[in-house]
Order: structure tokens, then sequence, then C-alpha cells
């Protein structure tokens, strides 16, 4: 298994456009664009990434903000968070924690691990093991079908 | 003054198209229905049927990131209620200093029931929520909205 790291820039949110789909797609590309990563999010999750695209500021914190909120007062700091793992379509995610003690990895669904990581400008990765799964051929069909003006929309 | 509450359920809203979560002290004397979004109703769901989800879900990933730094929740507040929109406070100990931090009700709600920390809502916010519009409310309240929560 390459566990290497590959980071990865959130292109934007999609709205899933498959008639039962409800969920919204999540866009990570690498920097040399030769790998495309769509994650499935909830929609709440979704929109919270969104916000954090868009720099829109809440009038009352969402439960993301919160969670930045949380680690700046705990003396965490986010440095990374990394797309881990993919079985039966699920994604997992850690987000590493620093503090001045310690380091720790904490599991998360990689839309907590990106919302956060994009209100705390941290750096996301994806394993190359991730990456490799996605082929251009299951992909770029996939991304022909995508609603591109479901991008930045409102959810 | 704080008036300490417990989660008595959850119910849909089908006029709004919200979830309420029902707020009540130990005495029945005062109830506090708050509405809030569905992940965040689906969140307090989750934690007040104990189910455990294969990954973690927004709000646990909030308890371990608490647990990570060894901070404790001491209690969570309702604290302002402004143009039918609630705040809260969630009171945190972290290396024997306090520290309050502005939430929605929800997330400090569903929070609150991972941490077993108490609910408190201030008497400023009790008084707000007039008895009459209370009222109304339970009027309209028909026993199917009762239980038709799908998480």
């Amino acid at each position: 298994m390459d566990s290497s790291l590959v980071k990865l820039t959130v292109q934007g949110v999609w709205t899933d456009a498959s008639p039962n789909a409800e969920s919204q797609v999540v866009l990570l590309q690498d920097e040399a664009k030769t790998n495309v990563l769509p994650i499935w999010v909830g929609s709440a999750e979704g929109t919270a990434i969104r916000m954090a695209l868009e720099g829109m500021i809440p009038p009352r914190p969402l439960s993301h903000d919160l969670i930045r909120n949380l680690t700046e007062h705990l003396g965490l700091k986010v440095s990374k968070v990394v797309v881990t793992d993919v079985r039966n379509n699920t994604y997992y995610a850690s987000i590493y924690l620093s503090s001045k003690q310690s380091d720790v990895t904490v599991d998360s669904r990689p839309s907590d691990a990106i919302a956060l990581a994009l209100r705390t400008k941290s750096p996301i990765y994806a394993t190359r093991e991730v990456l490799d799964r996605q082929s251009p051929e299951t992909v770029d069909p996939w991304l022909k079908n995508l609603d591109t003006k479901g991008l930045g929309g409102s959810a | 003054m704080l008036t300490q509450m417990q989660v008595r359920g959850l119910m849909f809203d089908p006029y709004t198209n919200a979830y309420i979560v029902i707020l009540r002290d130990d005495g029945n004397s005062e109830m506090l229905p708050i509405w809030v979004g569905k992940p965040e109703a689906s969140a307090i769901n989750f934690a007040m049927e104990g189910v455990s989800t294969p990954r973690p879900m927004t709000h646990d990933l909030m308890k371990t990131v608490l647990d990570t730094a060894d901070a404790k929740i001491i209690s969570v507040v309702v604290t302002d209620l402004k143009e039918n929109t609630y705040f809260a406070k969630i009171h945190l100990l972290y290396e024997d200093s306090e520290y309050s931090i502005d939430s929605r009700p929800s997330d400090a709600i569903a929070l609150a029931l991972r941490t077993k920390a108490p609910i408190f809502v201030t008497d400023d916010v009790i008084q707000k929520h007039s008895n009459e519009e209370m009222d109304r409310w339970l009027e309209n309240l028909k026993p199917e909205d009762f239980g038709k929560y799908d998480a």
C-alpha cells in the first residue's frame, strides 16, 4: 500500500444531479491536475464546505466554526487533514492536531475534515493509494454528467 | 438565574419543515421548544438513542477534540433569544481555566448529550419566550405530530 501523501485543493461543491442522490459532491484536485477525487457528502457538510470556500461568516457559528473555535481555545493546531482510506465507496479521513505537548491524530469523515481544514487554512492530502483507486475511466464520464450550474450555488 | 433543563424530545414541525428540540425543567413548569436544522436534529437524536455510527459524526469529532486536549464541558447555557433566534454558550474547563464559547443551541445540546454535561437556560430567555406563543403552538399540535422524526 502506497501511503505517500498528495496535496489536494478543493475545487468546489456540486449538487449531484442524479435523480435519487440527495447528497453533494466535493471535488478535490492535485496541483498538477492529474488526479481528481470526488467525495460525496451530506447537504449540511456540503454547505459547511461551500460557506468556507466563499468566505461567508454566519451570524452564529456553525458546527465547523465551533470546532475551529474549540481548537483555538484549547491551543490545538490543525496541522493537516488526510483522506486515508476508501472502503465500499466510503471515505475515511484523519485530522492531525498538534499541541504544545504532543501530536494527535483523530478519525473523521472527510467532509468534517475538509470543512475544518478550510476554516483553519490547513493543507488537505489524500494517500496515493486512495487516488490510485480513482481511475480516469470511472471519474471522467461521471464528471461529464455533473451539473456544473450547481457549482457554488446555494444548498 | 439559570434553570437546568433536560431534552425531553424531538419533534418534526410540518408547518416549518423543521425539527424542534423540547427542553423541560425537572419540575415541568417551564418548557422551551428550540427549532433546529435536520443535521443537528439527527445529531441530537443519535445521542438520545445512544446510536453509534461507523464513522464519527460532526459532534463526535467535537467531543474527540475536547478529549484530546483533556478539556471538560462544565455546562451549556441557552443565553439569549433575539428575533426568534436562540444563542448559547459552551462553558469549558481547560488547564484550570474556564472558557465560554459561542454556539448555536443545537450544537451545544448535541455536545452536552455526548459529554453528559448539564443544560441550562437563563431566566431571561424563559421570560422572552412568552407563554402565549407557547400555548398557541401547543394547541396547534396534533398527536400524530409526535414520533414523526425519522433520522
